[in-house]
């Protein structure tokens, strides 16, 4: 993980509040312009899930909490988008609670949006009409018909029903409104904005809804007619993320995670969703790359996956942590977006394409993450955390992440290597090697050990060669002479630098004897730096130890087993624990003058 | 007379130009104080707009004024910092009532005064805690806190808390800047 050039974070610590008590999940968070001043805000929703107290949504401007407003219901998504060229240009804050989407401007509720009932299953159906047409419908015939359908299907009237322990009570709840057939609402579980016609920042948008039945309404922006209505696949599937690409009037994908598990593309004119990826794993959270198309999902296996528009997977990676949110990071000013990893101990990475290439941290596992203007800053990114903290985090000017090898977008395998096509020498070949095998085989064997042989060789020649012998990589070569009769000799070395152009430094010379032949006046030596193309003298005086009763004969001579009367000499680098050249001294023998 | 005519004025009348620089990240109200200056009889502007990139000028015999937005992702910067060259004190605007960027100041002021061209020179910086009559603003204590000037030591400085629509704190300030122009320019020459 590389961060800028002098270690220091890319990011400023704007601001945090650790004790904002903030509940809110992915899809309830937006920045967006809602006073029309080009300051632009933080709006979200914070989740409370006790009875008594309602949910809100909030505002901040900067990082100060300007609105706080309770909402009807448990939220399940909140999205921006303009609904109309009006002066000053405000947008609309959309809020989804249960089957309703609240509309507001200048943080005011101006409109109710509510999804159409879902039909009953014809089961179901049948069942309440029979309620409603005759007298006499017994609170046990009812559930037993009710108990026959799966549970799932039915509307919330017919789940409560069979949910209540005494038959008094279904007897009495039979009575109060078995005059009317039940309704199936079509709870919403996220939202999604899309552009109409144009790109540009503020240019109108249409709302989309999906809900817990998998339908996808596309609504006008204005009059939240809808637009265009779907099925999110053709199993049933719950969607909970929904990204857009594209533009409503002229051509849109619609990507749609399910509970599933399946990720499901919606293109403009379709009734009915493809289901493009399948996971085996459930999906954390999903991200749409725009520009390229691609689709980037985190799992909860700790797996990042990017497909290709197609489908077709790209990469994989793993994460060191749990994937807790994701974000888009669109960086206009260098052309890439980049996308943010919230991981369960508290770092966000920063990924471009599959490599992370920044990171940074919060207080605890983030659960949200927004990146966008705030304010009058362009780069900013908002973090709430499990813990219900809130982090303000802007992305210097100076931020270069440049440096970094660019990867290419991972190139797809689908065409196959561009081989040769196969020669008549290759068959005349194969042939060949099918018809001899063990001939070939017997001839390589051969060769190969003769090989073998001539480097052993070589080897045992560069070993015993003790006048100059060499390290290439490190540009040194050592030679050593010996002088004297004996018993005392001089052994002098000297350590070449053969490198034209680098001196040599931090070398250490090192003797290694038995001190029972040998007694040396230098054991250990540092060398002083050695210039280009020079050499270094170093001298040592080595004493025979003439044991009486010992003669030297009896001790082996030459390059015998037990050779002791030598000297070892080991050049190491300082820290390493590999000597950079080892060489072995044979010394001769003592001429006794008795 | 205008504010800017008193500026000019008691520099007196000198053979050498005298630069000032307006910095600060935009929408702090640098176009607002240098309007201030301006007098009503004498208004010579002068806007330059490049894409991306806005610069302000403003002069009158020998004083100028240039100003200029903090902002862009690294590659205007050496379109603004090549002013830091040749000029003689900075009026550096600050808005107190953006808590959020207050950081970014902060990181552009060390910037600013790292760069080769402003460490090396005892230039006098003004500070102007601009839009005191917002009601989110911070003191002008707390903004000298938050961005450290306790720890200029080699440049006089000065942060005055102002209201660039109203036109208030501007004027102490500007006197302090002028004052300190005028001992520097006198120690030179
Ligand atoms: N309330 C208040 N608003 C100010 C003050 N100074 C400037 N503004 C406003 O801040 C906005 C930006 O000012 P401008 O001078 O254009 O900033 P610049 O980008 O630094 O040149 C304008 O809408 C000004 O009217 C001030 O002291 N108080
Ligand atoms: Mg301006």
């Amino acid at each position: 993980m590389s961060r800028g050039e002098l270690g220091i974070s890319r990011w400023l610590e704007a601001h945090t509040d650790r004790s904002a008590g903030l509940t809110t999940l992915p899809g309830n968070m937006v920045l967006a312009d809602v006073a029309g001043t080009g300051d632009y805000h933080l709006v979200l929703t914070d989740l409370k899930f006790n009875q008594d107290t309602k949910c809100r949504l909030k505002v901040y401007k900067g990082t100060l909490l300007v609105s706080d407003q309770p909402l009807p219901d448990i939220p399940s998504s909140v999205v921006g988008f303009y609904a109309d060229q009006l002066e000053p240009r405000i947008p609309v804050v959309a809020v989804a609670c249960g089957s309703e989407l609240f509309a507001y401007k200048n943080l005011k509720p101006f409109y109710k949006f509510r999804v159409p009932f879902c039909p009953l299953v014809d089961e179901e159906a049948g069942v309440w009409t029979e309620v409603t047409n005759s007298e006499s419908f017994g609170a046990d015939k009812l559930l037993n018909a009710l108990k026959a359908i799966p549970y799932a299907s039915l509307s919330a009237r017919s789940q409560y029903i069979l949910n209540q322990t005494s038959p008094i009570l279904v007897a009495e709840l039979l009575r109060k409104c078995g005059k009317t057939m039940p309704t199936k609402e079509n709870i919403i579980t996220c939202m999604a904005s899309m552009a109409r016609s144009s790109r540009d920042r503020r240019a109108i948008a249409c709302p989309i809804i999906a809900t817990e039945f998998g339908s996808i309404f596309v609504l006008d922006p204005q009059n939240f007619a809808i637009l265009h209505q779907a099925n999110t696949c053709n199993v049933k599937a719950t969607p909970f993320i929904i990204k857009s690409t594209g533009l409503f009037d002229v051509e849109f994908r619609l990507l749609i995670a399910t509970r599933e598990g399946h990720i499901c593309l919606l293109r403009k004119g379709w009734l009915e969703g493809k289901c493009l990826i399948q996971l085996t794993s459930d999906i954390v959270d999903m991200v749409a790359v725009p520009g390229d198309n691609f689709v980037i999902v985190a799992t909860s296996d700790k797996a990042l996956h990017c497909y290709s528009k197609k489908g077709q997977r790209l990469w994989s990676t793993t994460t060191a942590n749990l994937v807790t949110c994701m974000s888009l990071v669109p960086l206009e000013h260098i052309s890439t977006c980049m996308v943010a990893i919230g991981l369960k101990n508290g770092s966000i990475q920063l990924y471009q394409g599959r490599q992370p290439v920044d990171f940074t941290s919060v207080a605890d596992s983030p659960s949200v993450i927004t990146f966008g203007q705030l304010g009058q800053e362009e780069h900013v990114m908002v973090v709430i955390t499990i813990g219900g903290s809130i982090s303000f985090k802007i992305l210097k000017r100076t931020a270069d992440f440049s440096s970094k090898v660019q990867e290419n977008s991972p190139m797809l395998q689908s065409r196959p290597l561009p081989l040769p096509k196969r020669s008549k020498l290759f068959l005349e070949q194969s042939i060949r090697e099918r018809k001899n095998a063990l001939e070939i085989h017997q001839t390589f064997q051969q060769d190969l050990i003769r090989l073998r042989l001539s480097a052993a060789r070589a080897l045992v020649q560069n070993l015993s060669d003790q006048s100059g012998i060499g390290n290439e990589k490190e540009q040194l070569k050592l030679s050593a002479q010996v002088l004297g009769l004996g018993p005392k000799f001089t052994v002098i070395l000297s350590l070449e630098n053969i490198n034209p152009n680098n001196p040599l430094v931090g070398l250490c010379v090192t003797f290694h004897v038995n001190p029972l032949y040998y007694v040396l006046s230098l054991y250990a030596a540092k060398v002083p730096l050695i210039p280009p193309s020079l050499s270094y003298k170093l001298e040592t005086k080595v004493e025979e130890v003439i044991k009486e009763g010992v003669e030297s004969d009896d001790l082996p001579v030459g390059g015998g087993k037990g050779n002791c009367k030598v000297i070892r000499v080991f050049v190491t680098r300082e820290l390493m624990p590999v000597p950079v050249l080892a060489a072995t001294i044979n010394m001769p023998p003592t001429e006794l003058i008795v | 007379m205008g504010l800017f005519q008193r500026l000019a004025n008691f520099l007196g009348v000198r053979k050498k130009d005298v630069n000032v620089l307006v910095v600060g990240l935009n929408n702090s109200g640098k176009t607002t104080v240098v309007n201030s200056f301006k007098s009503e009889d004498d208004r010579i502007t002068d806007i330059v707009p490049t894409v991306g990139f806005n610069v302000e000028r403003f002069q009158n015999q020998n004083l100028a004024f240039t100003a200029f937005d903090m902002s862009g992702h690294g590659r205007y910067r050496d379109l603004w910092e090549h002013y830091y060259k040749n000029c003689h004190g900075i009026i550096f605007v600050i808005d107190s009532s953006d808590r959020l960027r207050l950081v970014v100041v902060k990181e552009e002021l060390d910037l600013m005064l790292q760069h080769p061209d402003i460490c090396q020179k005892k230039l006098p910086i003004l500070f102007f805690a601009n839009k005191m009559d917002c009601k989110e603003a911070l003191s002008s204590v707390k903004i000298a806190a938050a961005l450290g000037l306790d720890k200029i030591m080699d440049k006089p400085w000065h942060i005055s808390a102002s209201n660039a629509l109203s036109g208030e704190g501007l004027q102490e300030g500007v006197e302090w800047l002028t004052q300190q122009i005028r001992e520097m320019l006198s120690v030179k020459s």
